[in-house]
């Protein structure tokens, strides 16, 4: 019988709690300004955030949301909801959950707080079917507005075309101009200015990634998943870069004292798939062999793979559109294997661990792709299993823990042998 | 042999078509979506070739996907694997779901046999920037045709290509109205099954046959019409297993929107004197299809085939695991059943636990 024993992760960082605090704060403003009559929006899919910046405008994230109910253990009964209103298990968890929480008649006090309903959707199919589908059910139900971009997927590779660029500049056009309809004020010039401080962002985040390259790692994924919140929802931001200017220095100083996470770092691990956000405490399960999980594949969704000289403040939506499309979750898979594979190697990877969380349509496909690659090219085995991080319902610790003794103790007696 | 046997021979044998077409040295190129614009192959001389899966149980493709995929992506990897589609020069997939995006990631890094090339189609209608990104990826791939069957594709070409197979689509939906009579002509079973053969076959063959059937079935009525007249519609559907099923039932399978069926056919080209603007526009102005958008659109396009078929229930036959479908029939369930009821069934593309379908179809069908 499957038992459910979760525990919050374990953060090491002074910055990570002071992002943390900082989502809080995020969320008081949505819901102040909803009190004070201000619209709100609804985003679904990897919108470029930078636009809502722009306009100052309050924002509800459908991948955020969903997993801060996940981190309370609140998941399971507003995924239960939006069954209940005929969405099948087969469909994605995180929607589920927003959508429950959307059709909820009683939200409990958590909830309350972060909850506000929408005055305009903005939605986009990057990267996934559901980000371009289930928000309609959300639209009708609160009889609200939406405005769709439509993102072409990237089967360019890293040179993408002008011709694509143009289109989704267009589809982000599309999307000011519903803003502006719906009583938000878009303010170029700080779109333009933020052009900038999204590439200072990823001036940052890579230095943060080099010190996360040392061994021993001063920073595990526990921290990384709230660290990469800024790099998610705060790009274009001044307040993402000071985060990320007090996380470097943070991490320099640790790197400078040799201050690893675990005192004696054995193995070294990625995490391929959706976190455990109810238990991110599993992460930490690992640290008694000596191992840890140094890196998540989720930490570089927007914002890892560009390349900020191709970022141009005087062309914000262009740049915004290219950073877009090149992201390593925009299908097809070169970018993503090929990123992959240069992350295991430059963070010195002992270990993949891939779950599989089966409501994605996207990232269990890629399980064998990078598990291929990254044993092809490195030599560095790949361990996948079944582990649903958001939906707490479908969560069996023995077996996950299982799966992870099994992995670690393989991966050390090959150290051994070596 | 009446013409509809002929249909079947043909969809039960789809190998003589290859070959007969191969005999001269001309080419195949597989595709997997009515998004992939045969024309543009045809006109290049090659047999633009609709790929199907089996019912058969999958081998070796689960050790590539996860299970989680949807099991007629899986099957026709599968079927790839197994060398099944061999005769295909090129396949081509369009930007549709998750699971084809996947089905092309695989093929491309898996199957060394058969290249496997993607058109990045919009997944919006009716956006003028669409079309003109649309129209650069049609190029692309227009050049790619033209390379792989060394034959230019001039604009005439382009325009007769256009002309056949629209006109095969025309065909087909006249045979379809067939289905509109209080006893319709030709029941849901035979259509399918001559719709997918007039897919298969080359649009010079198909043509002349579909003109024949029509004249042979016109005063034709079915036997068992007394029943509830149903719409299918759902993810693909390959096999006219789970139409007969809804007919034994008792069920009049009276029209259905399928990509095997209905979405192939109904809509035809507009006049457009630049070829490749008509396809543009051709396949970005119909959202038949739940991966697209707007799917108001799609909602209003159901109401129009629940009006002019006099449908009394719809079945939703989802693939698990088929996001578009399974999103969908969650979303329009309740408008939907305000005029019709709706029935929502997953089933397995591998047609396994067909006793429960039967069961679930039959209580419908009653209650209707
Ligand atoms: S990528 Fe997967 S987990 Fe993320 S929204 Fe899409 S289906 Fe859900
Ligand atoms: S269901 Fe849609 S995407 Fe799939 S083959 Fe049919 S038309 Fe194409
Ligand atoms: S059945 Fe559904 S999920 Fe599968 S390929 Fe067709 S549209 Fe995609």
């Amino acid at each position: 019988m499957a038992t459910k024993v979760t525990t919050p992760g374990k953060k090491n960082l002074q910055t990570t709690l002071e992002i943390g605090k900082a989502i809080r704060a995020y969320y008081e403003g949505v819901k102040e300004a909803k009190s004070a009559g201000k619209p709100v929006i609804w985003s679904y899919g990897l919108v470029p955030r930078e636009i809502f910046h722009a306009a100052d405008a309050p924002v509800l994230y459908l991948e955020h949301l969903p997993l801060m109910i996940g981190a309370k253990q609140l998941s399971g009964r507003y995924i239960q909801l939006a069954e209940e209103e005929g969405f099948s298990r087969d469909v994605c968890a995180f929607h589920r959950c927003f959508l429950g929480c959307a059709v909820a008649k009683d939200r409990d006090p958590y909830l309350e707080k972060l909850f506000v309903s929408p005055d305009l959707i903005i939605a986009s199919n990057l990267p996934c079917m559901s980000e371009s589908k289930s928000f309609l059910y959300a639209a009708d139900h609160h009889n609200c507005p939406y405005y769709f971009l439509d993102a072409p997927i990237n089967t360019w590779g890293k040179d993408i075309p002008d011709y694509a660029i143009e289109y989704f500049a267009g589809q982000l056009q599309g999307a000011i101009d519903s803003m502006e309809e719906h009583g938000f004020k878009v303010d170029m010039d700080k779109l333009k200015e933020s052009i900038n401080l999204t590439k200072k962002m990823m001036g940052l985040w890579n230095e943060i990634d080099n010190c996360r390259k040392t061994v021993p790692t001063p920073m595990s994924t526990v921290d990384g998943i709230t660290a990469a919140y800024p790099l998610i929802q705060l790009p274009g931001t001044q307040l993402g870069v000071t985060l990320f200017e007090r996380l470097l220095e943070e991490l320099k100083e640790k790197v400078e004292k040799k201050q690893g996470v675990i005192e004696d770092e054995k193995l070294r691990l990625m995490w391929f798939g959706v976190p455990p956000f109810y238990n991110m405490g599993l992460f930490n399960y690992v640290e008694k062999y000596g191992a840890v999980v140094v890196k998540s594949m989720v930490e570089y969704i927007a914002g890892g793979a560009f390349d900020p000289s191709k970022m141009d403040p005087k062309k914000p939506l262009e740049s915004l559109a290219y950073k877009a499309l090149v992201d390593i979750v925009n299908p097809t898979y070169p970018n993503m294997v090929d990123f992959i594979v240069k992350a295991v190697e430059e963070f010195k990877i002992d270990g993949l661990i891939g779950v599989v969380k089966r409501s994605c349509g996207l990232l269990p496909g890629y399980m064998r792709l990078v598990k291929d690659a990254v044993y092809k090219d490195k030599g560095i085995p790949t361990s996948i299993f079944d582990l649903d991080g958001l939906d707490i319902r479908e969560y069996d610790d023995v077996t996950s823990k299982a799966n992870l003794d099994s992995f670690v103790e393989s991966l050390l007696a090959s150290k051994r042998r070596q | 042999m009446g013409t509809l046997e002929t249909m079947k021979d043909i969809f039960d044998n789809p190998n003589k078509i290859i070959e007969e077409w191969k005999k001269d040295g001309r080419k195949v190129v597989g595709h997997r979506c009515m998004y992939v614009p045969e024309e543009i192959i045809h006109a290049a001389g090659m047999l633009p070739y609709p790929t199907f899966g089996t019912p058969e149980p999958i081998k070796k493709a689960d050790s590539y996907f996860q299970p989680c995929a949807c099991e007629f992506v899986r099957n026709l990897f599968d079927l790839a694997l197994d060398k099944k589609f061999g005769f295909l020069d090129s396949m081509v997939l369009c930007n549709t779901c998750d699971a084809v995006r996947h089905l092309y990631n695989m093929w491309d890094t898996y199957v060394d046999s058969v290249p496997c090339y993607m058109v990045n189609n919009p997944q919006k209608m009716y956006d003028e920037s669409g079309f003109k990104f649309y129209r650069m990826e049609l190029e692309k791939f227009k050049k790619l045709m033209e390379d792989l069957s060394g034959n230019k594709i001039t604009d005439e070409s382009l325009k007769k290509s256009i002309e056949l197979y629209d006109e095969t689509r025309k065909l087909l939906k006249e045979l379809n109205d067939l289905r509109k009579r209080d006893i319709p002509a030709i029941s849901g079973s035979e259509f399918l099954v001559t719709s997918m053969a007039s897919m298969l076959m080359p649009k010079e063959k198909a043509n002349p046959l579909l003109r024949k059937l029509i004249d042979e079935v016109k005063n034709r009525e079915i036997k068992n019409a007394d029943g509830p007249r149903i719409l299918l519609t759902g993810s693909i559907i390959d096999n006219p297993t789970l139409i007969e099923l809804v007919e034994d039932m008792g069920g009049v399978v009276a029209v259905d929107d399928l990509c095997t069926s209905a979405k192939y056919f109904w809509y035809t080209t507009k006049p457009n004197n630049d070829p490749m603007d008509a396809i543009v526009r051709f396949n970005l102005e119909r959202t038949l299809c739940a991966c697209a958008h707007p799917s108001e659109d799609r909602y209003d396009y159901l109401q129009e085939l629940i009006r002019e078929f006099n449908v009394d229930g719809i079945i939703y036959f989802n693939i698990k695991y088929c996001h578009p479908f399974v999103y969908e029939s969650a979303i329009f369930r309740k408008k939907l059943e305000e005029e019709v009821p709706t029935l929502t069934l997953e089933v397995d593309h591998s047609l396994s636990g067909l006793g429960q379908l039967k069961t679930r179809v039959q209580a419908f069908i009653e209650m209707l």
